[in-house]
């Protein structure tokens, strides 16, 4: 049963993907009828899985020697991130009904969302490290897809290929961890690889730790490579609340806490993870401060709050991690989608030239408080327990100055989270706009999640139960909702954070009438460069391009001259092989 | 000892007759002297104690093939000089020679003859232990057979139309200077 | 000084493996090409019959030189087509004029 499951939700998005593929653009309305069918009943699959978690491989497919078993573990940490691929897909597919009505090659469009939710599900269910890689690219291809959607923006171009190219430099992290382990251990299983961690060389342990936190840096965009997820706002607003707020992301704090039993031990490690979580946390609340492109500043928060699941899984916090992880896709899958119902409706994304939304959608502003709410961390909010239980994670386990950081991140996130919703719904209309209330569609997801935002947070008990049972490796607590609630009510830390909360919040309600000031202070500009990490990126292309001219000269397309190249390269195999001799 | 004498001989007029194939400037002596190389190959061959691989060599290596080129030099035409080298012909040497001296010393000292080896017939090995890629080689001489075919209708089709898809004007030129 | 056997079929092998090299390195002619790739492949498929005599396999050595063979006669055949196309449409056999790189 439990195998039929797993192969539901990896096949029906799948199966979607190439029926919509083949569906004609003439007929909308069937692509839309397809999309909506073949997304909720991947999600009905997924919540159906939950009963028969387990830390049973529950697929074991021979694929030869050389890759390996196709192994798929449907645990706890995999059913909820594959619970929440699915779900919060649907949900995103539901909103582009509405929100792509009327847009050319819808069959693209779906394919790729659908060919992603499979995948997805897939890389949180794999088994195998090689078969996680596989399932990982897939992602990095579909959100490179669908960032590019639009592909006569040359912007949208840009940052599909920005996001491709350096999610590619993590996914060489993993495939690199991938291929030490079978070298060293002749498997690919995640099982296996934590089993032996006595057993293997330390450098070579080291080797594939950092390789992963490589990858899952790229991946969920944590320093330095935060640059990407930024530009990837240009892809339609489902795809930005779905893949780059809500799933794909979660990925590289997803491989973290799959490894972190096996790399915990490995000196330096879990301070690194620390350290990047807390400085990604850091910057990329500085750029949200004064970002102007909604999306955008969107963007920058879902870094920041990324970087708090990393610092966590640092820490030691893996349960924290994952609530919060599981309470900041629904927020912030709901502050996307409402966002992109502004948007649709005001036909612009800069801040500037919103203001006094409020009035004419009440719907969308209402969700959209209960979600900016949720990011700023207030009771009762999910986003309220689930960052609390983290910063006391920091407090108790990390080093002070780390949770200090942290602390200031809290009070950043407030700060930018009530100029956003005071720039687009509050305030004076600067610009006469005329938007209309959001479509029958829209209202249904995005009503949905408000709901998550409140409720969410009350499963933190059965989700600790879960993983407490079917995670073999990491040692979770089990804590029911009750003692999470006394836990952190009681605790003064919370009283503290919350104290910076709402210093943020008085900042901003103090200098609010400068917010919607046109003018481009020096500190934007440096915001808008990244501090330097858009001038690294452009160096890194330049050098490559300029590597790629030197190195041109050496293809003459002279056949003597390659024959000489082989025949230079087989006496030098010659002189090595004698001289090792 | 006289075996030995008998196979340095045939190496050393294969290389002579390649060495006269590859200098020569005009393709049909080049082609004859290669139906040379492939005769003392094959003699070699059978004097190795593979009959069967002597048997084809001769008549693939040195029948078909030297057929082929000489049609497809009939086809043409002679008048192809071969230019000078674009790599300069003492590097060339020395850098062939390096790696002649260095494989023949690591080779040499490993062979030594083995006597009473077992002998498997050919055509056992080649259909009982080889059997799938003996009809993979089948399928490739096939798609081979198709793939001239392909190109040779092409060539009919161009010469029956007289259009020059592709500006050779400037290519000419550079021929005649 | 006694010579094995087989090392003289060696001393033969490397001496038009030589030659062939060298024919690669300094040919220009595409039908000189496909000609000096034969005079590698004979080399070839002697020092196949030899290693598979020299390792004690003699029917396994001469299979894959029957294979060779029949695969190289193919090469063969389609390059020496390609070259006759690359005449009719190019006007010339010089290898280093076709190439359109320009490194």
């Amino acid at each position: 049963m439990t195998a039929i499951l797993v192969s539901l939700v990896i096949g029906i998005p799948w199966i979607g993907a190439l029926i919509l593929w083949r569906t004609s653009d003439e007929a909308p309305r069937l692509q839309h009828t397809l999309a909506v069918a073949f997304s909720i009943a991947a999600g009905l699959s997924s919540l159906a899985l939950l009963p028969y978690a387990t830390s049973n491989t529950v697929i074991d497919i021979p694929m030869g020697s050389v890759f390996g078993n196709l192994t798929f573990t449907p645990d706890g940490l995999a059913v909820t991130l594959t619970i929440i691929a699915c779900v919060i897909g649907s949900l995103a597919v539901i909103f582009s009904v509405d929100y792509m009505k009327g847009e050319a090659q819808l069959s693209r469009y779906y394919a790729f969302v659908l060919l992603f939710i499979g995948a997805m599900a897939g890389l949180v269910l794999s088994g195998s490290i090689l078969f996680m890689f596989f399932f990982w690219e897939i992602t990095a291809l579909c959100s490179y897809a669908l960032i590019s959607f639009y592909n006569d923006d040359p912007k949208a171009v840009a940052g599909g290929i920005k996001a491709l190219i350096i999610t590619q430099v993590g996914g060489v992290g993993l495939l690199a961890g991938a291929l030490i382990t079978y070298a060293t251990l002749g498997s690919y299983q995640i099982s296996d690889l934590i089993n032996n961690t006595e057993s293997m060389p330390a450098n070579l342990l080291g080797l594939i730790a950092f390789g992963f936190l490589l990858a899952a840096a790229a991946k969920s965009a944590q320093f330095p490579f935060h640059t990407w997820l930024p530009d990837a706002m240009e892809a339609p607003t489902p795809i930005s609340a779905l893949i780059h707020a809500a799933t794909m992301v979660n990925a590289g704090v997803y491989l973290l806490a799959r490894f972190y039993p096996a790399f915990v031990h490995v000196p330096g490690w879990a301070l690194s993870v620390t350290i990047v979580g807390l400085i990604s946390a850091l910057i990329t609340a500085f750029m949200a401060l004064t970002a102007t492109d909604l999306k955008r500043a969107l963007a920058y928060s879902t870094v920041s709050q990324l970087g708090y699941m990393v610092y966590a899984i640092g820490v030691g916090g893996f349960f924290a991690s994952q609530f919060h992880l599981l309470s900041h896709a629904v927020f912030k899958a709901l502050l996307f989608l409402a966002a992109g119902a502004v948007i649709h409706a005001a036909g612009t994304r800069d801040m500037r030239r919103m203001g006094a939304l409020g009035r004419q959608m009440p719907f969308v502003r209402n969700v959209f408080i209960l979600g900016a709410l949720a990011l700023m961390g207030l009771p009762i909010l999910n986003g309220f327990w689930s960052k609390e239980l983290i910063l006391e994670m920091g407090l108790t386990h990390g080093p002070l100055w780390a949770y200090v950081g942290m602390l200031l991140v809290a009070g950043m996130t407030a700060f930018y989270t009530l100029r956003m919703t005071w720039l687009v719904f509050f305030g004076k209309a600067r610009e006469a706009l005329h938007v209309h209330e959001t479509g029958i569609a829209m209202k249904i997801s995005l009503g949905l999640l408000a709901i998550g935002t409140f409720t969410t947070w009350l499963l933190a008990g059965p989700f600790s139960h879960m993983l407490q049972q079917t995670l073999v490796f990491h040692s979770v607590t089990e804590l029911t909702t009750l003692e999470l609630v006394e836990e952190i009510l009681f605790t003064p830390a919370t009283y503290g954070a919350l104290a910076v909360v709402t210093l943020g919040l008085g900042i901003f309600w103090l200098g609010r009438k400068q917010a919607a000031v046109g003018k481009e202070a020096r500190f934007d500009i440096l915001s808008r460069e990244s501090f330097g990490f858009e001038w690294l990126n452009r160096q890194v292309t330049s050098l490559t391009l300029q590597a790629g001219s030197a190195l041109q000269k050496t293809q003459t397309g002279k056949l003597n001259w390659n024959v000489m190249g082989i025949l230079g390269a087989l006496l030098a195999v010659l002189a090595f092989l004698l001289w090792s001799a | 000892m006289i075996e030995s004498v008998c196979y340095l001989l045939l190496g050393m007029g294969a290389a002579f007759c390649a060495y006269r194939a590859m200098i020569s400037n005009h393709l049909l002596p080049s082609t004859l002297y290669l139906a040379c190389v492939s005769a003392l190959a094959s003699i070699t061959l059978y004097m190795l104690g593979a009959q069967e691989v002597a048997v084809i060599e001769l008549s693939v290596g040195a029948g078909l093939v030297t057929v082929l080129l000489v049609y497809a030099i009939s086809v043409v035409g002679e008048d192809n000089l071969d230019p000078s080298s674009i790599i300069p012909k003492p590097l060339a040497f020395v850098l062939v020679s390096t790696i002649a001296i260095l494989a023949a010393s690591m080779v040499y000292p490993l062979l030594t003859s083995v006597n009473g080896a077992e002998q498997v017939p050919l055509a056992q090995v080649l259909w009982k232990e080889r059997a799938l890629d003996v009809w993979v080689q089948v399928a490739l001489i096939f798609s081979g057979v198709m793939g001239v075919l392909g190109l040779l209708s092409e060539k009919e089709q161009k010469n029956r139309s007289h259009e020059e898809v592709i500006p050779s004007v400037e290519l000419e030129k550079e021929v005649h200077v | 000084m006694t010579l094995d056997p087989l090392n003289a079929v060696l001393i033969g092998v490397i001496l038009l493996l030589a030659v062939g090299f060298y024919g690669l390195l300094i040919t220009r002619n595409l039908i000189k090409i496909v000609l000096v790739l034969q005079i590698l492949v004979k080399a070839v498929v002697i020092a196949l019959v030899l290693a598979g005599k020299a390792s004690g396999q003699p029917g396994l050595g001469q299979s894959i030189a029957a294979t060779v063979i029949v695969a190289d006669t193919i090469v063969a055949v389609v390059a020496l087509a390609l070259a006759v196309q690359v005449r009719i449409r190019f006007g010339t056999l010089d290898l280093s004029k076709i190439s359109s790189l320009r490194g």
